[in-house]
């Protein structure tokens, strides 16, 4: 049926037998060529990539563009997911701290700041129809942040410890000894009216006396970081690092008594 | 027309300052907006339309800080009128004498803001005081041609 010249099928099984015989040493000769061919291919490959970049210069550009859309909008979306993670966070903090006090809270955001620099205040987003009402104490789970002076509807305004018309009764936690702390508009706040034999040291945990009307007594309020004596030389006087980061404050805690 | 767009810059600006990002502060200040453009109305406007809106920024900012007395309302009409008496005396038409009044104006208004802060009974250290007085009039001075900029674009209008 089907019939192959003798001499053809004899010259069929020596080319199959060279190309098995040649596959068998393939690999010593693989290893030689390609390092003599490699500076070659190399330049051969750059060529055709430059001629493809030419010829297809239009795909190419646009989609580039399209990509460089898609890293942007992926870019901006990482960015919000960032911001909400972060908030998400702040707000979980927020609940279990009002889960765990005692104390009636009512959480709320900061909306706006202070105008000036000789001032430190902060509007926040709740106000009368939620409870609050002028002179409430205004915390953080970090510790105390303010308290509220002024009340409309819908907002109202926190003035914060760092301002120089706040007057907190306050003690050291370690030996109770009392005084007042005010604002500076700086980063520390002051506490005044120390006697000359106070028993107060750099380190120590100051907090809300019972003396004030104000606040609930045991909020923490800062940590002293220097103490010094007032110029009339009658007083000792100390300053306070707060313990909540004022300039960054985005959510607080209003308690209702 | 104009007015309406004084007006939007007002609510622009006071925005600005309330939600002003706490990375932009030096030592904790923040530059004066509204007095800029206070200052900016007497030179770009004139003294009617000028001294309206420098009471509008005073009260603007009154509102939104604590404490009853509108000292800014005060202050910013009293510095308007200044600056127009002052223009009629000397040539403010180079942009830096302008600058220069928008310091003088500046550091001025601060520290009638500081001296009130002192006299309600507040402490304040000399050091935070004078940081207070000198970094926000730089500040403020430092923005002033931007402020100046969109006034003059405003007034241009008809």
């Amino acid at each position: 049926m089907f019939k192959l010249p003798r001499k053809t099928l004899i010259n069929l099984v020596f080319v199959l037998c060279a190309v098995l015989l040649a596959s068998n040493f393939l690999s010593c000769f693989k290893n030689p060529a390609q390092k003599i061919f490699k500076p070659q291919f190399s330049f051969l490959g750059l060529v055709k990539r430059e001629i493809s970049g030419i010829i297809f210069y239009h795909r190419n550009m646009i989609q580039a563009e399209k990509l460089q859309n898609d890293i942007d909008s992926l870019r901006l979306r990482l960015f919000d997911l960032r911001e909400t993670t972060q908030e998400n966070i702040r707000f979980k903090n927020l609940l279990n701290f009002k889960q765990k006090s005692p104390l009636q809270l009512v959480a709320a955001r900061v909306i706006g700041r202070s105008l000036d620099s000789w001032s430190s205040s902060v509007i926040i987003d709740k106000g009368r129809y939620n409870g609050i009402r002028s002179g409430m104490a205004v915390i953080s789970p970090q510790g105390l942040v303010g308290s509220i002076i002024e009340c409309l509807d819908n907002t109202s305004k926190v003035l914060l410890i760092n301002d120089p018309n706040q007057g907190i009764s306050s003690i050291v936690q370690r030996s109770r000894q009392e005084g007042l702390v005010s604002g500076t508009l700086g980063s520390n706040l002051i506490m005044r009216y120390l006697p000359d034999d106070a028993q107060i040291k750099v380190g120590d945990i100051i907090i809300t006396s019972e003396l004030s009307q104000v606040y609930p007594k045991g909020l923490l309020v800062g940590r002293v970081v220097n103490t010094g004596r007032e110029f009339s030389g009658l007083n000792r006087y100390a300053l306070v690092r707060p313990i909540v980061d004022l300039a960054s404050i985005e959510e607080v805690l209003v308690i209702i008594p | 027309m104009k007015r309406l767009f004084f007006l939007f810059v007002i609510i622009i600006l006071v925005t600005l300052g309330l939600v002003w990002p706490h990375f932009l502060n030096f030592f904790y200040c923040k530059p004066d907006l509204l007095l800029i453009f206070t200052v900016a109305l007497v030179f770009y406007t004139d003294f009617k339309t000028a001294l309206i809106f420098a009471i509008l920024s005073g009260l603007a900012k009154d509102i939104f800080l604590p404490g009853a007395l509108a000292v800014n309302t005060i202050c910013f009409s009293v510095l308007s009128y200044t600056v127009y008496c002052l223009g009629r005396q000397i040539s403010i038409e180079e942009n830096y004498v302008r600058l220069a009044v928008v310091l003088a104006v500046s550091l001025l208004s601060n520290f009638v803001l500081g001296l009130r802060s002192v006299a309600l009974g507040n402490i304040l250290p000399p050091g935070i005081f004078f940081r207070n007085l000198i970094i926000v009039s730089v500040y403020t001075t430092a923005l002033a041609p931007l402020i100046f900029k969109l006034t003059k674009r405003i007034s241009a209008t008809a």
